[in-house]
Order: structure tokens, then sequence, then C-alpha cells
């Protein structure tokens, strides 16, 4: 992988934020005033005002240029950026690199846009807090692993949304309704069968940190789709569990699952598919 | 990829795997080192006739400590690790509300410590 470092061409030009630090805080004195600031004055700065950079190595791929992905980094100044890694890339798209391309929208873990490979975790960027402890270390960010990647961080979702309309996730009730009948009922017990897996919002962090789907993707499900299964079999107001249930039932839709429970760990939303999968894989052995 | 053009982002060379996964991969790569080590085994047999396997590890045995304890460690980790892992799995499979996050990593950290300590007090015997 080209390692291309866009940071060393714009050391030449300083960015107007520290310019007009620059010349606020030389204001007073006649020290070595231009000259400082053309040549490394970010260095200097640094000591005069309290600017607290952090840098971001974020991988690129320009899918109009013929080169191979490579990482580009960004220093950030912490104390004029939101606390999240989503608001230091969008600082950057706005002052550095306007090509910078990302997937966001509801900037509060409710949407799943934004869910990127962040210090070699999955997570949504607008939940993961920025480690300014130590500022020394860079905070690497990568797209979803082992996806097609349409330009710099945005996934190819194609085949996660195929395989999620494959398990017809809609209720698929065993009678019509009846004259009059407004809804089907549940009960409290039954409706509380389906917490921790309705809330999914498909955000494919869990499915892209399973190595079975990376070696498998095309025919392995993937435990968000087959969370999403579950929940529709242990829907009580479901009548396709049976089928539902058989649908599953080959080598490579459910079976490629191995309890590697990468799932788990990396849900945004504290779900867990891995449990989730299990249960499938006990209900068929009945 | 080729019909795509498109670039996979990267996998393996990024991910920070979490004790869990680690473990996981253990038990696959114990299990394919039990598989080559029972292939050898056999082959032995087949190839140098009944009781040469036995006489070759009894002969690696007496080599001295720093020989055998090694080699017996070398063939109990797996063996111990790979049964031990097959163990979790069944209660997995049959207790699955195990599967939460910190009990599959107490479960990982424990399943290589005691793997380790057993073929550990194994070199001794």
């Amino acid at each position: 992988m080209n390692v291309v470092m866009n940071a060393t061409l714009r050391k030449k030009e300083v960015p107007p934020a520290f310019l007009s630090l620059a010349a606020r805080s030389l204001s007073g004195g006649a020290s070595s005033s231009e000259a400082s600031l053309k040549s490394g004055a970010a260095d200097s700065l640094k000591k005069k005002k309290n600017e607290k950079i952090k840098y971001f190595k974020v991988y690129r791929w320009d899918p109009e240029q013929q080169q191979r992905p490579y990482l580009s980094t960004y220093p950030v100044d912490l104390n004029d950026c939101g606390p999240m890694i989503l608001d230091a890339l969008i600082k950057i798209k706005n002052e550095q690199d306007p090509t910078l391309t990302f997937r966001r929208s509801c900037r509060e873990g409710i949407c799943g846009s934004c869910a990127m490979n962040i210090n070699g975790v999955n997570t949504l960027a607008c939940l993961s807090y920025i480690e300014d402890e130590d500022a020394k270390k860079a905070t690497k960010i990568y797209p979803l692993p082992h996806m097609y990647v349409v330009k710099d961080l945005v996934p190819d979702m194609g085949n996660f949304y195929e395989q999620y309309r494959s398990i017809e996730p809609w209720l698929q009730p065993a009678e019509e309704k009846k004259e009059g009948q407004a809804e089907f009922l549940q009960s409290r017990q039954d409706r509380a069968k389906l917490d921790g897996m309705y809330e999914c919002i498909l955000c494919a962090c869990c499915s892209t940190a399973c190595p079975s789907y990376w070696w498998n993707a095309d025919k392995y499900l993937g435990p968000a789709v087959l969370m999403q299964a579950y929940r529709w079999i242990e829907d009580s107001r479901d009548g396709k569990t049976k089928q539902r249930l058989a649908e599953l039932d080959d080598a490579f839709k459910l079976y490629r699952c191995h309890t590697i429970m990468n799932c788990t760990k990396v849900c945004p939303k504290h779900l867990n598919p891995g449990k989730a999968i299990a249960q499938i894989k006990k209900k068929l052995a009945h | 990829m080729k019909q795509t053009g498109r670039p996979v982002s990267p996998h393996v060379s990024i991910y920070a795997f979490p004790i869990a996964a680690i473990s996981s991969i253990t038990n696959r790569v114990t299990g394919i080192m039990l598989a080559f080590g029972a292939a050898g085994l056999g082959s032995i047999e087949i190839v140098a006739g009944p009781g040469s396997a036995l006489s070759l590890m009894q002969t690696i045995g007496s080599q001295g400590f720093f020989i055998a304890a090694p080699a017996k460690f070398a063939v109990s980790f797996p063996l111990v690790y790979h049964y031990a892992g097959a163990c979790r799995h069944f209660a997995w499979d049959y207790f699955p509300d195990y599967l939460t996050n910190p009990d599959t990593e107490k479960s990982s950290y424990a399943l290589m410590g005691g793997a380790a300590t057993v073929s550990g007090i194994m070199m001794f015997l």
C-alpha cells in the first residue's frame, strides 16, 4: 500500500487557522515574524498557544485515479474540535481536504451511516471518542473490513442489504386479519423476547467484524442478518417460523458461524448477535 | 475485485482481534496440529512397523529434561487446549446464555491459562 503524506505538502501552505493564531500571538513583539511563519512555524506555535495536535491516518482511495489505496495523515487541533471521531472527520473535510469522503447522517448513533474501523475496532464514528490522552499516537481510520470500497471510507453495502432482504424481514401471520381486527395481539412476555434484537440499526459493524463473513460474504448471511432472522423467528405473531428456520438449514447460511464472538464485542448498540445465532442453532437441533 | 475494479478494504492486517477471537483461531490451529500429529504417528506405524511410534516417543522422552520437557509440552498443549476448547463449544451450544462479552473474555483467558498450566505440569511427568 502506498503511503502518501498529504500533510507534507501542506507544511508550505500554513492553514489559515494557524496564521490568524500566529498574528495574534506575535502582535505585541517585534520577533522574527514573517520568516518563522513560513518555515515549520506550527511547532513553535504549539509551544506558544495551547494547541493539542492529534494526527489522523485515514484510508483513501479514488476510483477516478488509477492508483492503489493509501493513507492520508491529517493534523487536527483537539482544542478546536468536538469530542467524537466524526467531529474530527468533518473538521478535516471542512478545513483541510474537501475530497475526504464518508457516510454520515444523524451524528447520534442511531442511523448507522458512519460505521467504520477506528483503531482496529468497528464502531460508529459519531459515538467513538477521540483518544486525547496519548496525543502522540495517531488514530487510524479504515473502512469496514473486507468490503468492496466505493471511495475512501465508503463501502459497498449492496450484498449486505440483499442478504437482509433474503430473510423476508416482515410479519407473515398465520391467518388473515379477521373482520374488524386492528392489531395482531401479543403478550408482554412474547414482546419481551424481541428486546435486544429489534433495536438493530443495520450498521454492519458486527458482520464486517466476523472473519467467517470476510471469507464467505457471498454465502454466509453474517450476524446482523441472522439476528434479524431470529427476530422474526421469535415473533409470536409470525406464522412462518418453521419455514424461516428451514431456510437457514444449509451448510453456509447459518453454519459458517464458529462462535468467534467478534460480533457481540463490537456492536455499537450493545446487542448480542452471537447469542441469537447460538439460539437459532439450538432451535434447529431439535 | 477484477469485475468491479474496486479494492477490498483491509481486514486481518488492520483489525484489533479481541482475546475471544484469538482463542478461537488457536482452537483451529491446535486442531490442525493434532491432525498432522495423528497422521504422522500413523505413518510412522505403517512405515516402520507396529510399536515403532511408541519406541520413538520413548527415545525422545529419555533424552534428558531439556529435550523431553519441550517435546512433552509440544504434544500436550494442542491436545489439552483443543479438548478444553471443544468443551467450551459444547457449553456454548447447550447454554447460549454464557455468550456474553465478559463471560467469553473470561473463558478465553481461562482456556489459554488453563491449557498452558496443565501442559506445563505434564512437562514434568
